[in-house]
């Protein structure tokens, strides 16, 4: 991966849609905690950036047992934000460009090699997969042009990977910090976010085969 | 940019304390002591004094010749040494005893200050508030990025503009993470953050 960008993994929630009662991250899918198989899969990533708040001492734990080299960032006021905040904290000091990965997001190994070879900003998309979606259309040049809680072609999943100068503050979610830059490049991918117990045993299923 | 950096266990590899008191044969009076006050259990001037008071009747020179040799963060001095004009440091710890180690990592630096006689810590002159250092700093326009991992660095990272909590030598205490912008545990990745700070 280019040495001008850095992943923010997204990881200060309470998790609360999915009622497990502890921060996604930490949520075991086939034995092993989300955290650590994103870890495992964005390996060669030198500035992983996490981001941290609910349950932050037991991220930390569970991240040290896989890897020491990589940047804490903290959400303090994780309570009353959302991703959106998170990115920004996490995006601040980072590299040029900077990819936004959900800590609740399962990505094909097959297309993260994609995503961390691409040169310069876009947005990943997915199968429509989850209970509470928000959808993405893209237009004919397969560009993201829009965002909609009601209706689209795919679902919007992340990561998205964007210059760190244009990632601005908000307590609300990644996609409305995309949404002023649209349109941007669109790359289909497998990928699943479990934000509902449904979610959560669906991925399950779908990961079996990886 | 103003790069602030607590020394014991920050740039040093080992906690200078409990390095004089091994040296010395004198760990079982200091190593709770220490230990309690890393965990924040005891005020940090309280328990530096008791340690002075243990410590301070020890030759002074043998003292610095030891610390002189601790050993220290090699990539973490390097930092030091490429941006020696931005970099500061800030310690609790007594002039008498770190002189030589300061002036050979050779960036500014601030310390307690102690009365020597015969060779011996008479008495504590000042106790260093590293939050005075940040203040100077920032007073004179600077961004002040503050890195530590000790009770005593609580105050400077509450008002420093970016606060580094780090891990290198033992876990951080659990009283500066409230004020913590960062946490890191290994020197790469506190380099490759400094790096990208500016």
């Amino acid at each position: 991966m280019s040495s001008i960008k850095s992943v923010v993994l997204s990881c200060a929630g309470i998790g609360s849609r999915l009622g497990l009662g502890q921060t996604k991250a930490l949520i075991k899918i086939k034995d092993k905690s989300i955290i650590r198989w994103q870890l495992e899969l964005l390996k060669d990533v030198e500035d992983i950036r996490i981001v941290i708040g609910y349950q932050a001492n037991d991220v930390v734990k569970e991240v040290l047992k896989v890897r020491k080299d990589v940047v804490f960032v903290y959400n303090h006021n994780y309570f009353n934000t959302k991703t959106g905040a998170s990115f920004y904290l996490g995006s601040q000091d980072a590299r040029e460009y900077v990819i936004e990965w959900d800590g609740d997001l399962l990505v094909h190994p097959d297309d993260i090699k994609k995503i961390l070879d691409t040169n310069g900003e876009f947005v990943c998309y997915s199968d429509i997969s989850s209970d509470e979606a928000v959808y993405v259309q893209i237009n004919d040049n397969n560009d993201v042009i829009n965002f909609s809680r009601s209706s689209g072609d795919y679902e919007w999943t992340g990561p998205v990977c964007m210059k760190k100068s244009k990632v601005f503050y908000t307590t609300g979610n990644v996609f409305e910090q995309i949404e002023p830059n649209l349109p941007i490049k669109g790359m289909k991918i497998r990928a699943y976010d479990i934000d509902t117990f449904e979610d959560y045993k669906r991925v399950s299923e779908f990961i079996k085969n990886w | 940019m103003k790069f602030i950096f607590d020394l014991d266990g920050t740039i040093t590899a080992q906690e200078t304390l409990p390095l004089i008191a091994s040296h010395f044969q004198v760990q079982a009076e200091i190593s709770e002591l220490t230990k309690e006050t890393i965990h924040g259990n005891i005020p940090f001037v309280e328990s530096f004094i008791r340690r002075v008071h243990i410590l301070g009747k020890l030759p002074v020179d043998e003292i610095s010749d030891l610390l002189e040799e601790v050993k220290l963060h090699r990539k973490v001095l390097d930092f030091i040494h490429e941006n020696k004009k931005d970099c500061i440091i800030a310690t609790g710890n007594l002039d008498c005893w770190i002189e030589k180690l300061v002036m050979k990592i050779g960036c500014e630096y601030f310390t307690s200050e102690a009365i020597v006689e015969n060779n011996r810590v008479n008495s504590i002159k000042n106790i260093l508030k590293k939050e005075l250092i940040v203040k100077k700093y920032q007073d004179q326009g600077e961004k002040v990025v503050y890195i530590g991992d000790g009770n005593n660095d609580m105050e400077a990272m509450r008002i420093s503009n970016v606060a580094i909590a780090t891990g290198l030598t033992h876990h951080p205490a659990n009283n500066i993470l409230p004020f913590s912008d960062y946490l890191i545990f290994s020197e790469k990745a506190l380099c490759r953050q400094l790096n990208q700070l500016f």
